[in-house]
């Protein structure tokens, strides 16, 4: 009897994992839009890409006077484009790394590799298709890896995030790493990702609305006006000036709430970057875009 | 295989006199109380630990900074004062990571 019942546990569990853990991301993403369609009932799911301007009229006009006249953001993606063109010492260019010649691809990274088991951000890709070049790796945040990627996410507007999760242990551990560090509370702040830009998107922080986190990774790299404002106060006034990666926000958003950062394209950043764009899948990409 | 061996001792005893000559106080040179030196160590291994969870706090470690600068002035009771606020933060700290780890604060 008791030989039939572990028999019966066993069959049980092994069926049912895998059921489980494939319906989890995808309830996950329902629940998350569900949650953001109540919160701000007169935004359409789509308009989500456009960050706070797509819940506050008065500061999307003004962005949208921006975007209009003359995006900041344009010398970095021209300097981003020379730069994907431009060949490495071997002759070979970034196409040769990517499918579709790197044209049009933002919507699927960052992507799980089944062959490393880990997740490949685009950042990471770059950076990869450098060393494999025999060139130097960019730094990750900021500068030209930005500027690539934000020539990356321009070719790329229009197209729906298409994050996939598949049904492999490894892919589903490091989607709930992601979630983790997402709702989990972190710092002397006590605060996670979630209360700013879940619970209480939309409320202000001081001066800062909190953006929704539905579409947050839709206009990535940002140029930020903050951003931009640093660099020149220290002498810098490239095109790249303003630039940065989600992962250069996740580290902001950290010290923020005075938690010590994650180093940049590591597992942890990774698994949250995973998590936090799967939540903005079926939305366009329109990166690279202004923000506050 | 004796070679390494005596290596290995010799460069043991270098380290020990070198860990001796530095920690001694120097003639002129101020040096930290047992009490401040203890602290600090408390406290760094308490962050330690905190870092090991992935839940440092962002201004512990300069506050252990700073707790190693006055004790090296000589000042042990200032050190001593953010040592041990410094090993209370990353106590804390680790009590958070417990916490959150039990509990599953997603979108339901």
């Amino acid at each position: 009897m008791k030989k039939i019942l572990l028999i019966a546990t066993a069959f049980s569990i092994a069926a049912g994992a895998p059921l489980l853990a494939m319906a989890s991301p995808s309830g996950d993403l329902q629940a998350f839009r569900s949650y953001f369609q109540k919160r701000f009932p007169n935004v359409k799911m789509a308009d989500f890409k456009d960050g706070i301007y797509s819940i506050d009229t008065a500061r999307r006009d003004a962005w949208l006077e921006f975007e209009d006249f003359a995006p900041a953001y344009e010398d970095g993606v021209a300097l981003g484009k020379e730069l994907f063109n431009k060949p490495f010492k071997n002759g070979k260019t970034y196409a040769s790394c990517f499918e579709n010649n790197g044209i049009g691809i933002r919507q699927n990274y960052p992507r799980f590799d089944a062959k490393s088991g880990k997740i490949v951000t685009l950042e990471g890709a770059i950076n990869k298709c450098r060393i494999d070049n025999g060139e130097e790796k960019l730094g990750w945040k900021k500068g030209k890896i930005a500027a690539i990627s934000a020539y990356m996410s321009f070719t790329s507007r229009g197209n729906k995030v298409d994050i996939k999760v598949p049904n492999d242990p490894r892919a589903l551990a490091i989607y709930e790493r992601g979630k983790r560090h997402f709702y989990a509370k972190r710092g002397q702040l006590n605060f996670s990702c979630a209360d700013c830009h879940v619970y209480q998107s939309g409320n202000m922080a001081r001066g800062n609305l909190l953006s929704p986190a539905i579409g947050h990774i839709t206009h990535f790299p940002v140029w930020r006006k903050k951003w931009a404002k640093k660099s020149e106060a220290k002498g810098k006034r490239g095109p790249t000036r303003g630039f940065g990666t989600i992962q250069r926000r996740y580290g902001g958003c950290n010290k923020q709430v005075r938690a010590k950062p994650f180093k940049a394209q590591k597992d942890e950043y990774n698994a949250l970057e995973y998590f936090h764009t799967y939540m903005s899948n079926g939305l366009e990409v329109n990166g690279p875009a202004l923000r506050q | 295989m004796r070679t390494p061996q005596i290596a290995k001792l010799f460069a043991v005893l270098l380290l020990t006199s070198g860990f001796a000559t530095g920690c001694s106080s120097q003639p002129g040179k101020p040096s930290a109380s047992p009490e401040a030196v203890s602290a600090i160590s408390a406290a760094k291994a308490a962050n330690k630990k905190a870092k090991a969870v992935g839940y440092e706090w962002r201004d512990t470690g300069k506050t252990l900074k700073k707790a190693e600068a006055l004790a090296n002035k000589g000042d042990s009771a200032g050190a001593i004062k953010l040592a041990k606020k410094a090993e209370s933060e990353a106590m804390l700290a680790v009590k958070q990571y417990e916490l959150e780890k039990s509990m599953d604060r997603s979108l339901k």
